[in-house]
């Protein structure tokens, strides 16, 4: 079916057109082009599965999914973290349904199997009488997601096990995450992520999230409007677009002068001998021009680490959200807010209501958001825009700084950064990843590279 | 002394109680936002935590440290000025929307002038040329008070019966 409808001459056409800064827009929703991506892309990248925090003590768990794959995730008694498939062995039934919780052994509804946090199986229904010595309860255990690893207390998973392991992943994202997550000494998640379904594509909102600054000044306006947000439309444009390894990307924006509008994003100032001892001087030094951090981890994590102010009080705080695809034009959302350990717990609430106010559903910023994504996929179905010979050149344009944009080579971090972020540097590679990985093997020739 | 002797529930407090709830209703389904803020008391909580799926029986599957609003009168203020705005996309052009308010409950409380109203809602929405209808369902627990002669919601915690949100925003309020 796949081969029927995606041959290699419109494969050839699309990279044809990436290279022109040009996507053609029938991919967006192409129900193909949606199976091939859960597969060659969502089976062999890694996948955020939950923070550190969300399972602090032994016997802790959280439910969670890897696009279709159920996971349970646990701390086992010895401290550790480990994840399995949320599936019974026995007939394959979801195994725990519950978001979060804490426990001992699981056990399924069906037939009574239960397992241990470790994922072996303790307990059978009468086992012995029943199943004799033909079974062996050992070769029984939940089934592991193959690969997980944590970095700054973000918990991974991959279900390939040949995959590369997730610190060469993340590769030049780990110093930025030694900022976003390691400034003061470890962040730490409030309550349970919100979850909604967006109508949207997963590539339309990694992009809007990760790469996209030139929307802010018009779809969220509302801001501008109301005088929160200056009136130069270039405002969000100031700092640097830093594009990386993996098609990994951050948005560093600072100001017009460069310089920050508050200092250290409007965290206490308790707080600022720690950044100065966690960070080297060149993170030092980012951290304290920043503005709001907007990027993303390929394939569908994103995050913001803004600046907000709600009833005179001015705050920061770090989201991540996870864009998991449930259907070509559906995602399901999952939001986490996160907040450093060490803020003041006064703080931490007047962040949290800062966020509830600007991000995720109820968030006035997000709200906007919805409105254009779900624009994108309503208007992707039609003839025109499917007609994968392009005789209508339906292309999505994403020539801004294609050639004069030049990189600055005295930017401290690593990674490519442009310096603007008024620029789609960060959606091309992100668009050439993942024709990089979903034509991979699919035709004789590679199609990419 | 039983309180609930004292302070009874009349038909005539009932009846007004419901008329406030159904009068908001249609503030909120008409886009008069500023008359609505009029009905909230100026030191209103106003709150919405998460549904969670939890193992047990008689458990709370509130997550109470999870929200969706957790808001002031202030913060409300300005979450409706911004739907004065020009640029206010998810409700330019204006979402369709119905708030259906029922199983009004009024219980007394010590103040003779002061209720525990508990209501359903079904919320449904429609949005521009797509057929998709939008809803969410639910209850409120409110605390309704008589000031200066007239009724105010002084706070009102919104408990959504699902745990992943089905409606694409939550730009409406409940």
């Amino acid at each position: 079916m796949i081969k029927k409808t995606l041959n290699e001459k419109a494969f050839h056409l699309l990279k044809e057109k990436m290279e022109q800064g040009l996507l053609p827009q029938w991919v967006i929703t192409d129900p193909d082009i949606y199976d091939l991506e859960i597969e060659k892309i969502y089976g062999h990248t890694w996948q955020f599965l939950g923070h550190e925090t969300e399972i602090k003590e032994p016997g802790s768990y959280v439910t969670r999914w890897m696009v279709n794959d159920p996971v349970l995730l646990v701390r086992t008694r010895q401290g550790e973290v480990k994840a399995f498939l949320n599936s019974c062995t026995h007939r394959g039934t979801q195994l725990c349904t519950a978001d979060r919780g804490n426990k001992k052994t699981f056990t399924c509804p069906y037939h009574g199997w239960s397992y241990n946090l470790e994922g072996e199986l303790v307990g059978i229904v009468a086992g012995n009488k029943v199943y004799g010595e033909e079974m062996d309860k050992s070769e029984w255990g939940l089934r592991p997601i193959p690969q997980v690893a944590s970095y700054q207390g973000m918990i991974f998973g991959n279900l390939d096990p040949n995959a590369e392991s997730l610190e060469d992943y993340l590769g030049e994202m780990k110093w930025y995450f030694d900022i976003l997550l390691g400034r003061s000494g470890g962040m730490e998640v409030r309550g349970l992520p919100q979850r909604w379904v967006a109508k949207a594509n997963w590539k339309a909102t990694a992009e809007n999230f990760a790469a996209d600054p030139y929307h802010v000044q018009t779809t969220h306006r509302s801001t501008v409007e109301m005088g929160i947000s200056p009136e130069d439309p270039l405002y969000a444009g100031y700092g640097h677009q830093v594009v990386m390894k993996n098609a990994h990307g951050i948005n560093v924006i600072t100001s017009k002068t460069g310089k920050a509008r508050v200092p250290f994003q409007g965290t206490p100032e308790s707080m600022w001998p720690l950044f100065e001892k966690h960070l080297t001087p060149e993170q030092l030094d980012i951290q304290s021009k920043v503005t709001v951090f907007v990027g993303g981890v390929y394939p569908n994590l994103s995050f913001v680490s803004p600046i907000h102010g709600t009833e005179g009080h001015l705050h920061n705080y770090l989201n991540f959200r996870m864009w998991r695809p449930i259907a070509p034009d559906r995602v399901e959302v999952w939001c986490w807010f996160l907040i450093d350990k060490a803020a003041p717990e006064e703080y931490k609430e007047d962040s949290y209501r800062g966020y509830l106010g600007s991000f995720g559903p109820s968030g006035t910023l997000e709200q906007d958001d919805t409105e254009t994504w779900a624009r994108i996929v309503e208007v992707s179905k039609g003839l025109m825009m499917r007609d994968k010979e392009l005789n209508y050149n339906s292309v999505s344009n994403y020539l801004m700084g294609y050639s004069h944009v030049k990189p600055d080579e005295n930017f401290p971090g690593p990674g490519t950064a442009y310096p603007t972020t008024y620029i789609d540097a960060l959606s091309r590679k992100m668009h050439e990843h993942w024709l990089e990985l979903i034509s991979k093997d699919m035709f004789e020739k590679e199609v990419s590279r | 002394m039983s309180l609930n002797v004292q302070n009874k529930v009349t038909a005539d407090i009932h009846l007004e109680i419901t008329n406030i709830l159904n009068m908001e209703a249609y503030y909120l389904d008409n886009r008069k936002y500023k008359e609505w803020l009029e009905l909230l008391a100026d030191t209103i909580t106003y709150r919405m935590p998460l549904r969670e799926t939890v193992e047990g029986v008689g458990v709370s599957n509130i997550a109470e440290d999870s929200s969706f609003f957790e808001e002031t009168k202030t913060s409300l203020r300005t979450r409706v000025n911004r739907l004065y705005t020009k640029s206010a996309w998810v409700e330019n052009p204006s979402t369709r929307q119905r708030h259906f308010i029922t199983n009004i409950y009024v219980e007394a409380t010590a103040d003779p002038d002061e209720y525990k109203v508990r209501s359903y809602f079904l919320f449904m929405r429609s949005r521009a040329s797509t057929s998709d209808i939008e809803q969410m369902f639910g209850e409120r627990h409110d605390i309704i008070r008589k000031i200066d002669n007239e009724w105010k919601i002084c706070s009102r915690t919104i408990y959504p019966d699902q745990s992943v949100i089905t409606t694409m925003n939550m730009s409406m309020f409940l």
